[in-house]
């Protein structure tokens, strides 16, 4: 897994869009206009059909 | 491929082998347009006095006690255990046999980042002696790791140590050695070389590999390479390692010396 921009579709909570994308439990970060954030620390955070994040998966190695 | 700003180095008690300022310049040499910057301790560094208490409370609660448990917020750490990290922080002492969870620690260190900082322009990289792990829900086990790339990337002078498989051999031998209650520093010698050691002359050879792997998750998103002679190759066996990091003929593949081309054109 990579870093992958998507599209908001329609207004909804962060906690929303990774329920939707099947993010719940992975270890990501999110984007959102320039600013790096947790999901997990943001749940309530509304976002708006037309933004565009950018999620950015933690990858171990070793 | 994203345009890179800024390299920042910290030491988090990283092994006294590891030379930070040469993996600086071997970076800048890469890196040709890319600002390369060693900061000290990412707590020390960012954190005010006041608030390092604070901190090594949050560190010392991330402490993993039994590998086949997974981390709970809720654990209380003691007041000894409090007190070390903060000493850890202060540079007063290093790291020594404690687990700690990776995303957690990760976590701490992002916190203290300022926010205009908070960005894959920006490749921030901890060197740390502190061994961590991260949760297998398969396996229902913590599994140690030498780095784990993010914001910051996180790299283990230990973890390059005990993460990546040592041969078979000495795992078998060592049972024998265990049983018959002989010294296992024999035993070490006589594998002396096929792995990577604490305070191995070789460790910082091996981390300036382990700091490109951060370089290209900020840049193409993706730290690994399957080219197991390329020095971004995912090592689990210390063979391997060795292989990828000192004994290729070639430090890249042709793919990833590409990529480093382009962004010194830019």
């Amino acid at each position: 897994m990579s870093t992958e921009k998507i599209e908001v579709k329609e207004d909804k909570t962060i906690k929303e869009l990774v329920g939707e994308m099947s993010l719940s439990s992975a270890p990501i970060l999110l984007e959102l206009d320039g600013e790096i954030f947790y999901p997990d620390e943001n749940y309530d955070r509304k976002i708006q059909a037309g933004n565009r994040l950018t999620v950015i998966p933690i990858i171990a190695g070793g | 491929m994203r345009r890179l700003n800024r390299v920042f180095l910290y030491d988090d008690g990283a092994a006294r082998a590891l030379k930070i300022e040469e993996i600086a310049k071997y970076l800048r040499k890469k890196l040709i347009k890319v600002g390369v910057e060693v900061r000290g301790n990412p707590f020390a560094f960012y954190l005010l006095q006041d608030k390092v208490s604070d901190y090594a409370r949050k560190i010392a609660s991330i402490k993993i006690q039994d590998a086949t448990k997974k981390w709970s917020s809720e654990q209380e750490p003691l007041y000894g255990e409090i007190e070390y990290e903060k000493k850890m922080i202060l540079g007063k002492t290093r790291a020594s046999g404690v687990l700690y969870d990776g995303l957690e620690l990760q976590r701490l260190f992002f916190e203290v980042i300022p926010g205009r900082e908070r960005s894959l322009q920006f490749v921030h990289i901890v060197f740390s002696n502190r061994l961590f792990a991260t949760w297998d829900e398969h396996e229902r086990r913590y599994h140690a790791r030498v780095n784990l790339c993010g914001i910051p990337s996180i790299i283990s002078t230990t973890g390059v140590v005990e993460a990546p498989a040592k041969p078979r051999g000495y795992y078998l031998l060592r049972q024998q050695y265990e049983m018959l209650g002989k010294d296992l520093l024999e035993l070490k010698n006589s594998f002396k070389g096929a792995f990577i050691d604490y305070e191995d002359l070789r460790l910082t050879e091996v981390m300036k590999g382990y700091a490109m792997q951060s370089v290209f998750y900020s840049l193409v998103g993706d730290p690994f390479c399957q080219d197991k002679g390329c020095r971004l190759y995912n090592a689990h066996w210390q063979e391997e390692l060795i292989f990828a990091q000192i004994e290729s003929e070639y430090e890249f593949c042709q793919r990833h010396m590409s990529f480093l081309e382009e962004l010194n054109e830019y």
